[in-house]
């Protein structure tokens, strides 16, 4: 039999991404493309004020408007008993449409449906609401004192959501105080936005069997169908959840929102199908927004740079409700990763979160839960520690450094890193950026009053949640799930319970399967994102799909591989036990010449299965034993202008260990989008409010998204240390440099003004922070 | 965002047709920039539509007036609540009536103005100087009117 139908080797190809030529032929399909008879549009009214009492709602004239339908408020949903719905978080809930009173600017106060976008529009206009205003609390720090009760709905009267803590706080403090050296610095990681380009939206009808169809922008499409059983009280079964092409996610697509509910009412109500494509504006300022943590950092350390002890206190914004879409254990999420890639003694952090006037949310922003903001902190810490040790960074963080024959190494916080070379993965971007060579550029250009900054991190991440006896979301275990059918002519279809938002799935996918299974990966297509053909899954947020559903997708191979060698060993004339996998083949062990390959198994389980079951598939629900912690190196070079205090990032360089790399183009990829990312939420964005509580970023021209002509060239490599565990050794990369970037970022700008006696700067480091910061530091030595 | 706005307008008039004046609301209510339209409630209480452009947010607000005259006949505080386009501007204004000399008054007149929403945010950048324009207006249209040759 002949093996030229086996394709080898699918894992670690530059593979041309398989969904491209439809997105780039603009053949996308998004939910605001999709359009069905009689179909209605939805506009939502939202209320200006940050905090008031609704004194009345009156829609009559809104009614009048040529083409509106209905509209419908927080009292028609209250009565229907749908004026709440829980929070992913679970145990918070959050207003469908206010009742009673606004606790945020933009909340959903009522819903309009008409016949036309601009009919819905125009009654929204005309919809009367009557606000008496209250006080407004728009910080943490406000919120503890608890002079104004937000939320007095809930048992406890008080501001506070939580306080979460991990670690040994007495050893940490003692550690800290008897330390030769110590640092403390508060820190802020502020409050930004996904802004995925395609705003959230659905359209959703009940069919002619009264079955709810959905069509949503939904990175977890079967979280949404449990969830929406659970609010409206639809049999799941009458429930049909479909996500389509996805405009990017970046976790502000893992919630329910407010919209999606009034939006199946709507449809049921009117019963028409109802569409609701949220504006740049409602997307920025009611869709979940990611960080606000206000983080004190102490750091102690021995003289000669050993690190002694770490100490993490945060406030935590949550705003109106607490829809951070956490796993249930963990309300400040994996945030205990904040020991780094360090090999702390002893450690201590704690969260305490607060409700505020502001949009609810703290989703996952292409990181890992809070781990971009715990990465920060360390990595901005060991910066502000080298500083005061006099220390290169460089030699403080290798003398730091977890060696790679420690691992599985215990973190002080509780994390088992599974594996990683974090002094291989530095010396390969030293070398690469020419280090030494730039220090010496560095010190002539010091000389000359010059402002040049190198800035390095050297983070970790914890990633691929996760093992079900700790993650769940809404009680839902934190698996996921593959399933594999094989064709008789040796093509196939793989379905997952992951969603891609861009991640590139469809070829990443087909190239896991096929490189198990000898297959073309051309030959394999990929299909996510429908409730009812797809195995069960919780969805692609978190950096957990590969770690997850591409690991339940290897081991469902394995499985077709399995059922694969019965029909061998029958097309094969041998026992079962005499057939091996081996080269992409079946063969009888230790006669290669004797091989099938799975091509031809395929046909025969379709034609000739002899006393085995026919067809070939399988499913796999992975339950991961542990999670992956992908890391990295990355150097950022910076020129500051001293006059204009303009930043120049002249060079950046990523170099990643994300563990066996399946699409090193993709992965690439990956890391340029990130990059991008990281440098916007480094240096131009942040979620403003002012003092009364307006939003001041509502929309891309206060909210600024960085283009070509912005973002620096991105230099990248890697290295790879297989993760033990995961049945590939990947680790996941998506969200790896939005996690380690910021702090290289800030590192540099704060290295290149600390000749000045600059310490820390805040993000997002513009160029007015930057020129105050220049002017303050010159002024205080010309005082001195 | 808080503006804060004041100002004195000397009008030609007494003091007793200066404050008879600014008691009518549909007079009052005529004053506004822009006004498209005036409906009165009470003597103390009516609403205006009025075209309004701040920056890119353009269209009609619509306000509620209350006013509010004191009983020695020589302050008038007015309180203004509305919005559009899902912004919502709070105005709390008022004005001394103060006799200037023969067939003169002045009002001293000082605001305060809190808007809220895509108002505040969107036409941030221009809201003050929009604000001030409006509010000024109002007050030079209140002086135009009773110095105006009658009929």
């Amino acid at each position: 039999m002949s093996t030229e139908t086996t394709v080898k080797g699918s894992l670690g190809v530059p593979m041309k991404r398989k969904e491209d030529p439809r997105f780039i032929q603009g053949k996308g399909n998004y939910v605001d493309d999709l359009s069905f008879p009689g179909m209605l549009y939805m506009c939502i009214v939202r209320s200006p004020y940050p905090h008031a009492e609704i004194t009345n709602i009156d829609v009559s004239e809104a009614l009048k408007v040529p083409g509106v339908k209905a509209v419908i408020t927080g009292k028609d949903l209250e009565a229907a008993g749908l004026g709440w719905l829980p929070t992913f978080h679970g145990k918070d809930k959050q207003m469908v449409l206010a009742i009673g009173k606004v606790l945020f600017q933009y909340q959903e106060v009522a819903a309009v449906f008409a016949e036309t976008r601009g009919a819905a529009a125009d009654g929204a206009e005309l919809v009367q609401v009557d606000y008496n205003p209250l006080p407004v609390v728009t910080d943490p720090f406000t919120a503890k004192k608890d002079e104004v009760l937000l939320r007095p709905d809930r048992e406890a009267k008080t501001n506070q959501i939580y306080h979460w803590e991990v670690g040994d706080k007495d050893g940490a403090e003692k550690a800290l105080a008897t330390s030769e050296k110590r640092i403390k610095q508060r820190m802020w990681f502020p409050r930004c936005h996904p802004a995925p380009l395609e705003p959230c939206g659905c359209v959703a009808f009940f069919d002619t069997m009264g079955r709810l169809q959905f069509h949503v922008t939904s990175q977890a499409p079967h979280v949404y169908r449990t969830a929406l059983s659970l609010v409206t009280g639809i049999p799941e079964d009458k429930i049909h959840v479909i996500s389509p092409d996805i405009g990017g996610g970046f976790g502000n697509k893992v919630p329910v929102y407010p919209g999606y509910v009034c939006a199946i009412v709507g449809a049921l109500k009117i019963g028409r199908p109802v569409k609701w494509i949220e504006t740049r504006t409602e997307n920025l300022t009611s869709t979940g927004f990611a960080r606000d943590y206000h983080m004190d950092v102490e750091i102690g350390a021995t003289a000669d740079g050993r690190v002694t002890a770490l100490k993490v206190s945060t406030a935590a914004d949550h705003g109106a409700f607490d829809a951070a879409a956490d796993p249930t254990k963990y309300p400040a999420g994996m945030f205990g990763v904040v020991t780094g890639s360090y090999t702390f003694p002893v450690a201590f952090a704690e969260v305490d979160a607060f409700f505020t006037n502001k949009a609810p949310g703290g989703v996952a922003y292409r990181c890992s839960f809070r781990v971009t903001e715990a990465s920060f902190a360390i990595e901005r810490g060991m910066d502000i520690l080298a500083d005061e040790l006099g220390m290169d960074p460089v030699e403080l963080r290798r003398r730091n450094f977890v060696k790679k024959e420690q691992f599985p190494f215990p973190s002080a916080l509780g994390f088992t890193y599974d594996s990683g070379d974090y002094h291989k993965t530095l010396d390969v971007a030293l070398e690469k950026i020419g280090y030494q060579a730039l220090l010496k550029e560095q010190a002539e250009k010091r000389a000359r009053g010059e402002l040049m900054g190198i800035g390095i991190s050297t983070f970790n991440e914890v990633v691929g949640a996760g093992p079900s006896k700790h993650f769940d979301i809404l009680g839902l275990k934190m698996f996921d799930s593959a399933e594999i059918r094989i064709h008789p002519t040796g093509s196939g279809i793989v379905r997952t319970g992951a969603k891609s938002q861009g991640q590139g799935h469809e070829t990443t996918w087909a190239q896991i399967v096929a490189e198990e299974l000898g297959l073309d990966p051309q030959n394999i297509m990929v299909e996510e994102g429908d409730t009812d053909t797809a195995p069960y899954g919780l969805g692609t947020y978190a950096s957990r799909s590969t770690p997850v559903a591409g690991a339940a997708l290897a081991m469902a191979a394995r499985r077709v591989r399995e059922r694969g060698r019965k029909i061998a060993a029958h097309l094969l004339e041998v026992g079962e036990g005499d057939v091996e996998w081996t080269d992409y083949k079946f063969q009888v062990k230790g006669v290669p010449s004797k091989s099938v390959t799975m091509k031809e198994v395929a046909f025969a389980a379709y034609t000739n299965p002899g006393q085995n079951e026919p067809g070939l598939e399988a499913t796999h629900y992975y339950d991961p034993p542990n999670m992956t912690f992908p890391n990295g190196a990355y150097i950022a070079v910076v020129d500051v202008d001293r006059e204009s205090g303009e930043v120049k990032v002249r060079r950046f360089l990523a170099v990643d260990d994300c563990g066996t790399i399946i699409n090193p183009m993709i992965v690439e990829g990956q890391v340029h989008g990130g990059l991008t990312e990281g440098f916007a939420i480094a240096f131009m964005q942040e979620i403003q409010y002012d003092k009364d509580g307006n939003n001041q970023n509502t929309n891309f021209t206060d909210y600024l998204v960085p283009t070509s002509l912005e973002s620096p060239h991105w230099e990248t490599a890697s290295t790879v240390t297989p993760s033990p565990h995961h049945p590939i050794g990947a680790k996941g990369v998506g969200e790896s440099p939005n996690v380690g970037s910021p702090a290289a970022f800030v590192n540099a700008v704060v290295d290149a003004l600390s000749p000045l006696g600059v310490r820390h700067i805040e993000m997002p480091v513009t160029r007015d922070k930057v020129w105050r910061a220049i002017r303050d530091a010159e002024a205080k030595k010309g005082q001195s | 965002m808080n503006l804060q706005y004041s100002g004195e307008e000397v009008i030609t008039a007494d003091k007793a047709t200066v404050w008879a004046f600014i008691n009518d609301p549909e007079k009052v209510g005529r004053c506004l920039p822009d006004v498209i339209d005036v409906t009165v409630h009470d003597p103390t209480h009516f609403d205006a539509v009025a075209q309004v452009g701040v920056g890119p947010v353009r269209g009609k607000f619509k306000f509620k007036f209350e006013l509010m005259p004191n009983a020695a006949g020589d302050r008038m505080d007015m309180k203004i609540t509305g919005g559009g386009f899902g912004s919502a501007i709070d105005l709390t204004a008022g004005a001394d009536v103060v006799d200037a000399g023969p067939a003169t008054t002045k009002l001293n007149w000082s605001g305060q103005a809190v808007a809220r929403g895509p108002v505040a945010a969107v036409g941030g950048r221009v809201l003050d100087a929009q604000a001030q324009k409006l509010i000024t207006q109002t007050f030079a249209n209140v002086r135009e009117r009773l110095s105006a040759p009658a009929g």
